[in-house]
Parts: structure tokens; sequence; C-alpha cells
């Protein structure tokens, strides 16, 4: 007589090789070291202060006129080359790009006089005059992402050196509209807020305060990034993934008093990049100077930099080639899935003098 | 297999979690987003700004009694770093623009030492002329010597010829002289 189990249908079925898969990827998780970013090859070309000017060189030189990339002052720029197989710049290389990468390094207390002026007219110009010297091009294309585009786009509007074309990615330039709850827009601009003192005091933003800054504006509570990796842990690419742009978000970087004061007080508070008010040295940062191609690049999920902080951009700017396109993406997104690269390309390669 | 979807507590966890994340988040914006709050954080911000720049000075002023470097003056010797490295920048540039000037002077005397090559690839050719109309001329010289010889020559004849007429014509003479001599002979 045959015997049936009484609980039978109460009882879940579990899909075991699945919950193997999904401990044992924990367990490597939390026993192997860090994983590995910013492998593409690649040379020292110049270095000041913390600064560093990197060369990726082309797998096939195709284009004349070399990417000069400028990241975030916020964040550190390996998530342009986080993945060996998403990487934006490994790709560019691959698509016979000469790139470089200025990376800003990491300020200390003694960088507390460095503006966002500063960082424009002693580090990106000469960085950029190194990269033209080093590459013997006579011409090149600035890519600037998140605030790294804001300080590309300041830095055009006063250059003397060529630059073919401008690429801006996520940028705010418009601070009119701000992220984050209204009444704090509205202290920050009737003077409620007010960190000048307090930046004055510390010298640099702890990293550890940035982090925070960017915690209250998006979500102040964060833990779903943890259950999202429980639930999907099985999956072995997807946990590299989280473990690598896990690494990148911890790793903030210390933001200047200077340059702090001046992204709140000009920037934001006085929208004078708008306004073509904002200072570099004895010249005025006005867009209107910009005649480069330019290409703007907002992501429709970015709930960081809004398109409407971008697209501004397009009117201020004189320049007569000028493209701006909005593609399904987040703030980071658009540089660690190296969707980045095949945009860059598509457009740059028309406008790079290609050798053949 | 029964064909049901086997059961999985980690996407309800993540279900569950991105509920009370974005609740929790939700009470936390409502709650600051007032006016009293930014008035208090920014208190609070200042509160901390001049406790700790207090502690600062003191600590300056102890550092400074017993003759303790501080970050500021390790910040004052970075500084001095970075002028250095600003120095020695600019001096590159200007190796830079020397060495530009150098290479175009290169070019520039590359470009003399052309056309001086061509001056002188020119020079040796009109040399070679030079000789060949001279060779001509002493050759001319010695036609035109030869032609005066010949003119001489030719005067000589010419003279020769008129000297030859007048012979003829004094045998003519002659002879004429003799017919008549001789028909004057007959005659009689």
């Amino acid at each position: 007589m045959a015997t049936e189990a009484p609980f039978k249908g109460s009882i879940p079925e579990f899909d075991y090789q699945k919950e193997v898969d999904r401990w044992a990827n924990v367990v490597k998780l939390l026993s192997e070291p860090e994983p590995k970013v910013g492998q593409t090859p690649r040379t020292e070309v110049w270095r000041k202060n913390k600064s560093v000017l990197w060369h990726y060189p082309a797998k096939q030189k195709k284009y004349e006129i070399p990417l000069f990339f400028v990241y975030s002052l916020f964040n550190k720029p390996y998530i342009l080359d986080i993945d060996p197989k998403k990487s934006v710049i490994k790709n560019l290389t691959d698509m016979g790009y000469e790139v470089y990468l200025l990376d800003w390094g990491t300020p200390g207390y003694e960088d507390k006089k460095i503006g966002i002026d500063t960082y424009v007219e002693k580090y990106l110009k000469t960085a950029v005059k190194r990269a033209l010297r080093h590459s013997e091009a006579e011409e090149i294309t600035l890519v600037g992402y998140c605030l790294g585009g804001t300080i590309a786009s300041i830095y055009a509007s006063v250059a003397e050196e060529p630059i073919k074309n401008l690429i801006v990615a996520t940028v705010p330039i418009d601070f009119s509209t701000f992220v984050g709850p209204e009444k704090w827009a509205e202290g920050l601009k009737n003077g409620d807020i007010n960190l000048d003192h307090f930046l004055d005091i510390y010298g640099v933003v702890p990293s550890k305060y940035v982090e925070m800054m960017f915690r209250a504006i998006g979500s102040p509570i964060y833990f779903t990034n943890y259950t999202m990796l429980l639930n999907r842990a099985h999956d072995h690419r997807y946990v590299e993934k989280w473990r690598r742009m896990n690494k990148w978000t911890l790793d903030q970087v210390p933001f200047t008093g200077e340059a702090y004061k001046q992204f709140v007080n000009e920037l934001v508070k006085g929208n004078k990049l708008v306004k073509g008010e904002f200072m570099v040295g004895k010249r005025a940062a006005d867009l209107k100077n910009i005649r480069a191609n330019l290409f703007v690049v907002s992501g429709s999920r970015d709930n960081l930099v809004l398109e409407e902080q971008s697209k501004p951009i397009m009117d201020l700017v004189s320049s007569e080639d000028k493209t701006y396109v909005c593609v399904e993406s987040g703030h980071v997104g658009l540089a660690l899935s190296g969707l980045f690269a095949g945009i860059v390309d598509q457009w740059a390669s028309s406008r790079s003098n290609p050798l053949f | 297999m029964s064909g049901k979807k086997p059961y999985d507590p980690f996407e309800s966890i993540h279900k569950l979690s991105l509920l009370w994340e974005k609740q929790i988040n939700d009470f936390i914006y409502h709650w600051t987003d007032n006016k009293d709050f930014i008035k208090m954080s920014n208190t609070g911000t200042e509160i901390n700004s001049r406790y700790l720049e207090k502690f600062k000075k003191n600590q300056e002023a102890l550092a400074g009694v017993l003759n303790l470097p501080t970050k500021n003056d390790i910040a004052n010797v970075a500084t001095l770093t970075v002028q250095a490295e600003e120095k020695i920048e600019a001096l590159e540039e200007q190796i830079w623009d020397l060495q530009d000037t150098m290479k175009s002077q290169n070019k520039e005397i590359e470009s003399v030492v052309e056309i001086s090559k061509e001056i002188i690839k020119l020079t040796k050719q009109l040399k070679t002329e030079l000789v060949k109309t001279k060779k001509e001329q002493i050759e001319t010289k010695e036609l035109k010597a030869e032609l005066q010889e010949m003119k001489f020559e030719l005067m000589k004849l010419t003279n020769f010829k008129e000297e030859f007429e007048s012979i003829k014509g004094l045998l003519e003479k002659n002879k004429e002289v003799d017919r008549e001599l001789a028909g004057s002979g007959t005659a009689k």
C-alpha cells in the first residue's frame, strides 16, 4: 500500500543547488581579498601633488585626436576601468583611441586651499598640455563625467589649448534645480545652512562625511544592496559585479575645503556657471566661450544629477555642432556597465580625425 | 517535479527590505525637510566647529611650547613641495620651448644647408660652363685669327687679282699694240 507524506504540498520546495551556490559565494565574498580594479595597462605621464595623469595606449591607434578623461572630485576614477570586461577605458583603447585620465588623487589637510579654480588652472590645464605634448596631437577631446564634466566645461570656457570636442556625461551645470529636500535648498540659498566656518576648521571634508552627504541626499538608510546581494548570491557574475561596485561606493575621496566652499557658495548657491560669473584666475568662466563640438549625455534614471541640470549647457555654449542624448541608465550605471564607451565612440569617431 | 517555482526566502526578504528602506527614508525625508531641523543642524555644525577650533588652538599653543610640529607645520612644508613642483614644471616647460626653438632652428639650418648644396651645385655647373665658354672663347679667338688671316689672304688675292687684271689689261694693250703694229706693217 502506497503511503503519501501527510504534509506534502505545505512544505516549500528548495532549489538546493542554488542555495549551495549562494552560500559558497557568500563565504567566498567574506574570505577573499578585495577585487582588483583598474587593470588596463597604463603609464604615468605627469604627477603633481597627489594628482596623476595616466596614459592608456590604443590597442591599434585609429584616431589622431586623443580622449582626455576628467572625473569627479567626489569619487575615485577607477569606476571608468572597474571591470576588465566592462571597462569604459579598455573598450575605448580597443576601439583605437589614445586615452588619458587625470586622477585628482586623495587630498589631505595640506590641500585645504585648493579650490575648483586652482584645480582648473594649475592641474587640469597643465595636464592637458602634457597630454597634447605626449600624444603629439594638435587637438584633444575632453570627456568630463559628473562633477568632472562641470570642471571640464569651466576649463573649456577659459582654455587656450586646442580643444576640438567636449563630451560631458551626467553633468551638473544649472544648480537652480536642487536634488534633495526642498527646505534644505531653501536653507542653503538663504544662508540658514552655512558651512564656511566648518570647512575652515576641518580643512578638508573627510571622505566619510562626503559619503554621508550623498546618503543624506539620496537615501539616508541603505541596506537593500545587501539583501539584493543575498538574493542573487547564487549568480557568480552578479557577486563579482556587486563586490566591485561596493568597493567603489565605499571608496570616497575627501573634498578640499576651498573647493567645497566654491562648489556650495558659487556653483550651487550663486549658480555662477550659468550666469558666466565663475572666476578662474582673472578670467570669468563664461560657457558662451565654448566653441568646441559638444556632446551631452544624461541618464534617464539618474536621481543624483537630473536632466534639467545638464540640458541648459546646450543653450549656453556657442558651439555649432552640439548633440544631446538621454540614455536609459542611472548616474553610475553608464560607467559601470561600460555603455559609455560605445556612446562616446558613436559620436567621437567622426570627429577624431580617423587615421584610415 | 511538481513544476512549481522553488521557494526562495531571500527574494521575499529583499522585497520586504526595499519596502522598509523606502518607508524609513520617506520618514527621514519628511522629518528633516523643515526649517527647524535645518537651523538645528546648522547650530550643531557651528558648535562642533567652534569646539574643534578651540581644541586646535590649544593644541597649536601646546605644540609651540614643546617645539612639536603640528599638522599645520606639515601642511606648510607640503605647500613648499608643491611650489617646488610648480617651479620644476615651469622650468620643464621652458626647456620644451627651448627644444622647440632648437628643433625649428635645426629645420631652418637644414633648409639653409639644402639651399647651400643647391648653390654649390649651381656654382659647379657655372664653373663648368665658364671653362667651356673660355675654351669656346679661345677657339673663337683662334677662329678670328684664322679669319683675319683668311681676310688678309683674300686681300692679297684681291690685290693679286687687281694686279692680274692690270697685267691682263697691259697684256691686252700689248696685244692691241702688236696687232696695230702688225697691221701697219702689212699696209706698208
